[in-house]
């Protein structure tokens, strides 16, 4: 059965010095895309239950905070060393403000916060702290764990690398 | 069409003495991610693991290690100097509370700061099962220091960074 050339030239494309420019071209803008500014990543673990879960694949957008700085209860991406490996976790408090959990409840400038996303019930008890400058304080949004299990406190700004894309 | 066959063997004899000489003589940088990927391959566990094999990875550990290695670690309540005995029973005692244990480096930043000092920055992730059954995942900012003692990089000192302050 003789195929569509078309269809042909689509799969099987001539290796010309135009196809080579563009493939180069296409893989050298996915490398910076995906490598710089949109990173893939795949959620392991349950700390941001249920907003994320675990297993998912989400990107992370790393021009969010280019002009701005992060806000109280944006999901941001914390990194280590680098970005191979990174943190969900969402911002519950600003640099400065003083922050505490009574009994499950968050507290910023002895005020609470209402916090929809939490849905497991939380028992969590930490004395008052204040947010050291340059820092916000990041929290997950699953906390039906013991607080001494949870990752969670003041990270550097300069270590929040982006948002999730969703 | 000889004298551009001569070229391509040319041109292929100096990709192959490249790989030559990336191999068998590696840069310094190779030669402390190595230690790494050692430190990694010994640490890890499988569950099939006898005990021969327990005991050569135990003592091999201890050959990574400077005759006396500071380690910093809060969160695990270690922090001192080290003989390398020490650390080799204390890797063998924490092992043994795992069936299984896979120890992983990512996104490693070497600089040498002095003449045979490398520091090294990178995250460590430990991921396993407890000899309880329960699943362990631990991932950690690390800056190491090795130093060049004979034709080896051993390990100095260990710290591992607080990157979330609760």
């Amino acid at each position: 059965m003789a195929v569509n050339p078309k269809i042909r030239q689509f799969f099987f494309p001539s290796i010309t010095p135009k196809f080579l420019i563009r493939a180069f071209s296409i893989a050298l803008f996915a490398y910076l895309f995906f490598g710089y500014l949109c990173i893939p990543f795949t959620i392991r673990g349950g700390s941001m239950e249920p907003t994320y879960h675990h297993g998912g694949v989400n990107f992370c957008w790393r021009l969010r905070y280019l002009f701005s700085e992060p806000k109280r209860f944006d999901v941001v991406t914390v990194r280590f060393a680098g970005s191979r490996v990174m943190l969900l976790k969402r911002v519950v408090a600003l640099e400065g403000e003083q922050v505490e959990f009574l009994d499950g409840k968050l507290f910023v400038n002895g005020k609470e916060i209402e916090e929809p996303y939490v849905r497991y019930p939380c028992h969590w008890n930490l004395p008052l702290r204040r947010v050291e400058k340059d820092c916000v304080y990041v929290v997950g949004d699953n906390r039906s764990m013991p607080i001494e299990n949870h990752h969670f406190g003041q990270a550097s700004k300069s270590r929040i690398l982006g948002v999730p894309l969703w | 069409m000889v004298k551009m066959k001569y070229i391509l063997i040319g041109v292929l004899m100096v990709i192959l003495g490249i790989i030559a000489a990336v191999f068998f003589f590696p840069s310094e940088e190779k030669r402390v991610e190595k230690q790494f990927h050692l430190l990694s391959e010994w640490v890890s566990k499988s569950p099939e693991e006898n005990a021969f094999a327990l005991l050569q990875k135990m003592k091999n550990i201890g050959t990574l290690f400077d005759e006396h290695c500071e380690l910093k670690a809060p969160s695990q309540s270690l922090s001192g100097s080290y003989t390398r005995e020490e650390i080799s029973t204390y890797a063998g005692s924490a092992r043994s509370h795992f069936s299984q244990l896979n120890l992983k480096f990512y996104d490693l930043h070497i600089v040498f700061p002095e003449k045979e000092v490398a520091k090294v920055t990178l995250t460590g992730r430990l991921t396993g099962k407890s000899a309880a059954g329960e699943q362990v995942d631990e991932t950690r900012e690390v800056e190491c220091v090795l130093k060049k003692i004979g034709k080896k990089w051993l390990f100095h000192r260990i710290e591992v960074i607080e990157v979330l302050k609760k």
